[in-house]
């Protein structure tokens, strides 16, 4: 049997897709004459921030003042989270793409107040495993699959994430069993809930259940009526920025769903009818007996304040979806979700969904 | 009553040889992120040093929110985080 697994073109692109950065050290931080010129590189999107410190610090290590090194990077004054991988960040704070994308390191003063500890690539691995245990717990119902792996499959996982090798990825990472599309774009269903079967896989699907896509949504509110995305205003807080970690569930057996029906799921308070009164709870998304918070269509503007989605600019009636980004893509709706898990996905098996809303600030009285 | 947030309860269960907590069960605004939780345990612990974990399966981002962590994990009404002074599930 055939044990190398092939790519799509689709995922070759992605694990192709780069973002050219710029970076400059922090002027608080050059303590020579010239200053050093910025470094410029090519960052790969599945990729994290701190990867890029080895490849930058020789530009800029001979102009640092004495002390140890503590690297974070910040775009137009905000400190970018460095867990968020580099393609998301880029999709999410450069409205207008950027290049160049023009980035600040700093190697002292850690912004321990807005940023969470980072010690280099051991910090981004822990957080990458973790990410994707979360995933498969999304998806399986547990994660003995990730803390069952070889430690030389471990090794060999991590590495093909660091190097941004696709064929060495999918060589691993098939072993997982974490594909909960087939290949006619429908959901496959996961009937090893429960019990741990062989790894010769049975490919039995069960009637009717439940499967879960792991999704990361980023919401950015834009007030203002602009024109054209390079007037957006600038994020200066993580505060603007509306973080959901959200699964997608389906129920029923076989079905294709658009991209469109998916972000219908995953955000119905984006789209309430404007002149429903009562109550339009989302479907199906959570389990009873889970905290579900209020989803509610909201009637008036002091109501539109307090939806459970803690969005910037409350998503009122007038709430619209201005730009939708994929991996650097703007996707047509209609296409249907199970090749956007199928291809799209980062290599922790998240999706992660950048969303750009337009809503209307409640006006005070 | 739509502007009171969402409390979750979180049960602190104790791994290997890790102290264990006289109280196990706290409430917590569902828009806290989970960081609340592990400087609580800190505190509570004396210690700097702790793995926690959901569920004794993974450990989310400490940026994490406790709803969707509630919401995509909850068992039987409540979040349930494990503790260890070492790292129990590498």
């Amino acid at each position: 049997m055939d044990s190398k697994v092939e790519g799509t073109e689709a995922q070759k692109f992605v694990w192709e897709g780069a973002i050219p950065i710029q970076i400059h050290l922090h002027d608080s931080e050059v303590t020579t004459l010239p200053n050093p010129p910025p470094a410029l590189i090519l960052a790969p999107r599945l990729g994290y921030l701190p990867l890029l410190v080895r490849q930058i610090k020789p530009f800029f290590s001979s102009s640092l003042p004495p002390g140890v090194d503590t690297v974070w990077f910040e775009y137009k004054g905000l400190p970018l989270k460095w867990y968020i991988p580099t393609g998301v960040l880029f999709d999410l704070l450069c409205a207008e793409a950027e290049r160049p994308w023009n980035l600040t390191v700093h190697f002292r003063g850690y912004p321990g107040k807005i940023l969470t500890p980072c010690e280099g690539e051991d910090s981004v691995k822990w957080s990458f495993i973790n990410a994707l245990k979360e995933a498969a717990c999304i998806i399986t119902g547990n994660c003995k699959n990730i803390m069952n792996m070889s430690q030389s499959d471990q090794t060999d996982l991590w590495r093909s994430v660091l190097n941004g090798d696709m064929d060495a990825y999918l060589r691993v990472s098939s072993k997982l069993k974490l594909c909960t599309i087939g290949d006619d774009h429908s959901m496959k269903f996961n009937t090893t809930l429960k019990s741990r079967q062989s790894t010769i896989d049975t490919d039995v699907t069960a009637p009717a259940r439940t499967g879960r896509i792991p999704v990361r949504l980023y919401i950015r509110s834009i007030n203002e009526d602009i024109d054209d995305l390079e007037d957006a205003p600038t994020i200066d807080s993580w505060d603007k920025i509306s973080y959901i970690n959200r699964p997608f569930e389906i129920q029923g057996e076989g079905e294709c769903f658009t991209l469109y029906d998916a972000v219908k799921t995953l955000l119905p308070e984006l789209f309430a009818d404007k002149h429903l009164l009562a109550d339009d709870v989302s479907k199906g998304e959570m389990e009873d007996g889970q905290l579900s918070e209020e989803v509610s269509c909201s009637r008036t503007s002091e109501e539109a304040g307090v939806t459970s989605t803690d969005y910037v600019g409350s998503p009122s009636d007038t709430a619209e979806i201005k730009l939708l980004r994929i991996q650097g893509i703007e996707p047509k709706m209609e296409i249907p979700f199970g090749w956007v898990v199928n291809n799209l996905t980062n290599p922790e098996h998240y999706l992660h969904i950048c969303v750009y809303i337009k809503a209307v600030e409640p006006i005070t009285i | 009553m739509a502007s009171e947030t969402r409390k979750v309860v979180v049960h602190l269960r104790a791994t290997g040889d890790a102290p264990i907590l006289k109280q196990a069960k706290f409430k917590i605004s569902g828009t806290d992120k989970f960081v609340k939780v592990i400087d609580f345990l800190r505190r509570q612990l004396h210690r700097e040093t702790l793995f926690v974990y959901v569920n004794s399966a993974f450990s989310p981002n400490p940026d994490e929110l406790v709803k969707d962590l509630y919401n995509n994990f909850g068992i039987d009404g409540k979040l349930v985080v494990n503790y260890a002074c070492s790292m129990a599930w590498g």
